[in-house]
């Protein structure tokens, strides 16, 4: 008898059980892999979640940087997609244009815009409507190692061009490679971006490639220099920027020009690394890159109210520090700006005071397209198959034929 | 009448899974060639053959297309050479020829990537074994960035290429020279015939339906592989490394453009298609 109501009692339980797991909805999330950290960061945000609203379930999956654009085209081609996922900025338009983002502004107040820090917000608005929230930010500048400097006699960072190629002839002559020049792989581009930049140029004006223009010409045949002079590592177009960061970390290059994260990399693997960081070295005006990443709800995502929820968490004030923090990017929002870490953080201020001069990356469509045609334009110069006018008129040829369509 | 539908019904089954397996995506691959596709797969409309005009008209198309066919002779051509030779080794009978055999196949068992990122790793600039013991034996003044520059990079990723197939080419020789009789190798001795005459009117003509088959099937595989020159090169500095694959690639998952991927892989696959054509009738003809 006993055994019986036990054996009913159970049947009750599982019955009750399965009907509570019925009625829990599980939203899916996609979060980029930034650091070991990303990982353990969104478990740890979703199992707070949870308990505060036990009726929704966060499944995090993390992908790589490299795979996630593939993953989630494959994804949606099969309609298995997440709820939510991390994209880069520059991925938004093609998302939007085809109807995959869910506009965000009917789930946003005005106080829930009012966290953000303006300009990241912008980044993520296409038509006048919000689609993608900035997770993750940062800018760039340039790390130099101070010991190196030392070694060859100087005191203070390089602020032009100039200086840059001056103090380059003197670490040159102490056998040191003195500029990190990037030229493999994502964001080849960008590496000259920052000098195209400073010249005056732009890289794209009113949907047009704009990047072949003198500036661009006086920037690239500026950076050739650098290399047929051997101020710069080895073979440029053999690295990556992960590459030159561990060059940097192992203070084999004096100077190279990263995002903020870095920082964190050097005091994890390279604690004793003596370097400083100092805006990118100018011409004519000071520039900086400046990338968000965001977070977008997919349009056919069933449990749109449960998954707003979870992002109207994931940007309180403590989610936002601890993810920030622990990935070492810059805040997007303003309860975390004004946390001692980053309001009291020299470092960090470095890259937060350069956000005035920061271009961010247009949206507009034939971005990836654009990249690649710069970055194969470059390699070609850096090669020495090529001169700066002409290849970069021809990509300038590529881009427009890509650029709005 | 009953006896002849009998068989066909048996194999009705089996013919039908083959036939969606293989039509299917040949269908979708089809469509997708011949329309205006987004990123995320979605068709916006019919572009007939804008695609492949677009592709045949690019540059780094034209290039790519050239240099599959040289990596395809290049690995091909190297892989059979040493496979015969290897083969030839491992048929004799010598002392500690079990672990000898072992020892080539194993590398099979390694996935194309993960002997691309070692190598990878042996060709770095900085910290690579390649540098570190040409610089030891005092042949190096400074490091060579090994895959700055496609003049040494593509010739690397060949050398790769040929390595990760010998192991299976290899056993296909191999099964055919054991399948060789050695009476007749006796009887040639007792004519006369000298090693190198045995070799060349005994061993070549005996084992040349092996080679071919070795021939083919390495085409197919080494036309279409991808992840050596990926992990190595992505195709570049400056598209100098881009076969057909890694081009395809890059259009499809990294420029967002399925629609022009897909007249690039039916490119491929008439060119593959026509690689067997010929090998078919090269093999009639020989028998005829």
């Amino acid at each position: 008898m006993s055994r019986r109501s036990g054996t009913i009692l159970a049947a009750a339980a599982l019955a009750l059980g399965l009907a509570g797991a019925a009625r829990a909805e599980t939203v899916r999330v996609t979060a980029a892999y930034y650091s070991d950290k990303t990982g353990p960061y969104f478990e740890q945000m979703a199992k707070e979640f949870h308990a505060a609203n036990p009726g929704i379930d966060i499944k995090i999956e993390v992908v790589n940087w490299d795979n996630l654009l593939q993953k989630l085209q494959t994804d949606i081609s099969g309609g298995t997609n997440s709820d939510i996922s991390i994209i880069g900025t520059r991925w938004l338009l093609d998302f939007v244009k085809d109807g995959q983002a869910e506009p965000l502004d009917g789930y946003m107040d005005s106080a829930f815009k009012g966290r953000f820090i303006g300009a990241f917000l912008a980044p993520g608005q296409i038509g006048g409507k919000t689609y993608g929230l900035p997770i993750a930010a940062s800018a760039r500048a340039m790390y130099y190692n101070k010991d190196l400097l030392a070694k060859a006699g100087i005191s203070a960072p390089p602020a032009t061009w100039e200086e840059l190629a001056a103090d380059a002839a003197k670490l040159k002559a102490q056998g040191i490679a003195a500029f990190g020049l990037q030229g493999k792989a994502i964001e080849t581009d960008v590496y000259w971006y920052y000098a195209l930049w400073t010249y005056g140029g732009d890289v794209v004006k009113d949907g047009k490639a704009a990047f072949a223009s003198d500036a661009g010409v006086k920037a690239l045949t500026m950076y050739k220099s650098l290399i047929d002079k051997g101020y710069t590592e080895d073979g440029p177009t053999n690295y990556t920027r992960e590459d030159l960061q561990n060059l940097f970390k192992q203070g084999r290059v004096a100077m190279m020009i990263t995002a903020p994260f870095l920082i964190n990399q050097i005091e994890k693997e390279a604690p004793k690394l003596n370097y400083g960081i100092a805006p990118v070295p100018k011409e004519t005006r000071n520039a900086t890159y400046a990338v968000t990443d965001s977070v977008v709800l997919f349009k056919n995502s069933k449990v749109k109210k449960a998954a707003w929820k979870f992002l109207d968490f994931l940007f309180t004030k403590d989610p936002r520090v601890a993810f920030t923090k622990g990935e070492g990017f810059l805040p997007t929002t303003k309860a975390e700006a004004a946390d001692p870490y980053f309001a009291q953080n020299a470092r960090l201020q470095t890259f937060v005071n350069l956000l005035p001069n920061a271009h961010f990356a247009p949206t507009v469509t034939g971005w990836e397209d654009t990249a690649k045609a710069v970055s194969d334009a470059v390699q070609s110069v850096y090669l020495g198959k090529d001169q700066p006018a002409p290849a970069l008129k021809h990509a300038a040829e590529l881009a427009d034929q890509a650029l709005g369509k | 009448m009953r006896r002849a539908l009998l068989p066909w019904l048996l194999v009705l089954p089996s013919l039908t899974l083959a036939l969606a397996v293989i039509l299917y995506p040949f269908w979708e691959i089809v469509r997708l060639s011949a329309s205006d596709v987004s990123r995320f797969g979605q068709v916006r409309g019919f572009a007939g053959v804008g695609n492949f005009a677009r592709v045949l008209a690019d540059p780094i198309f034209l290039a790519a297309l050239l240099r599959t066919l040289e990596w395809t002779a290049a690995v091909v051509g190297g892989t059979v050479l040493i496979s015969t030779g290897v083969a030839l080794v491992l048929v004799q009978d010598f002392w500690g020829r079990g672990i000898a055999r072992t020892l080539v196949l194993l590398p099979w068992s390694i996935s194309l990537s993960m002997a691309a990122i070692v190598w990878l790793w042996a060709f770095d600039g900085d910290h690579g074994m390649v540098n570190a013991t040409l610089s030891q034996l005092g042949l190096l003044g400074r490091n060579v960035q090994w895959m700055a520059r496609a003049d040494t990079a593509f010739p690397i990723e060949i050398g790769v290429g040929i390595l990760v197939s010998i192991p299976f080419t290899t056993t296909i020789l191999l099964g055919g020279l054991t399948s060789i009789p050695g009476d007749i190798y006796e009887a040639a001795s007792i004519d006369g015939a000298t090693r190198a005459q045995a070799f060349r009117h005994l061993t070549l003509p005996l084992l040349r339906s092996f080679i071919n088959i070795a021939v083919v099937l390495n085409v197919i595989y080494v036309f279409n592989s991808f992840p050596i020159i990926w992990v190595m090169t992505k195709g570049g500095p400056d598209n100098s490394t881009h076969i057909l694959v890694t081009y395809l690639y890059e259009l499809a998952f990294y420029l967002g453009r399925p629609g022009p991927a897909a007249a690039v892989s039916l490119v491929m696959l008439a060119i593959v298609f026509g690689f067997t054509v010929l090998y078919v009738r090269m093999q009639r003809e020989r028998s005829a």
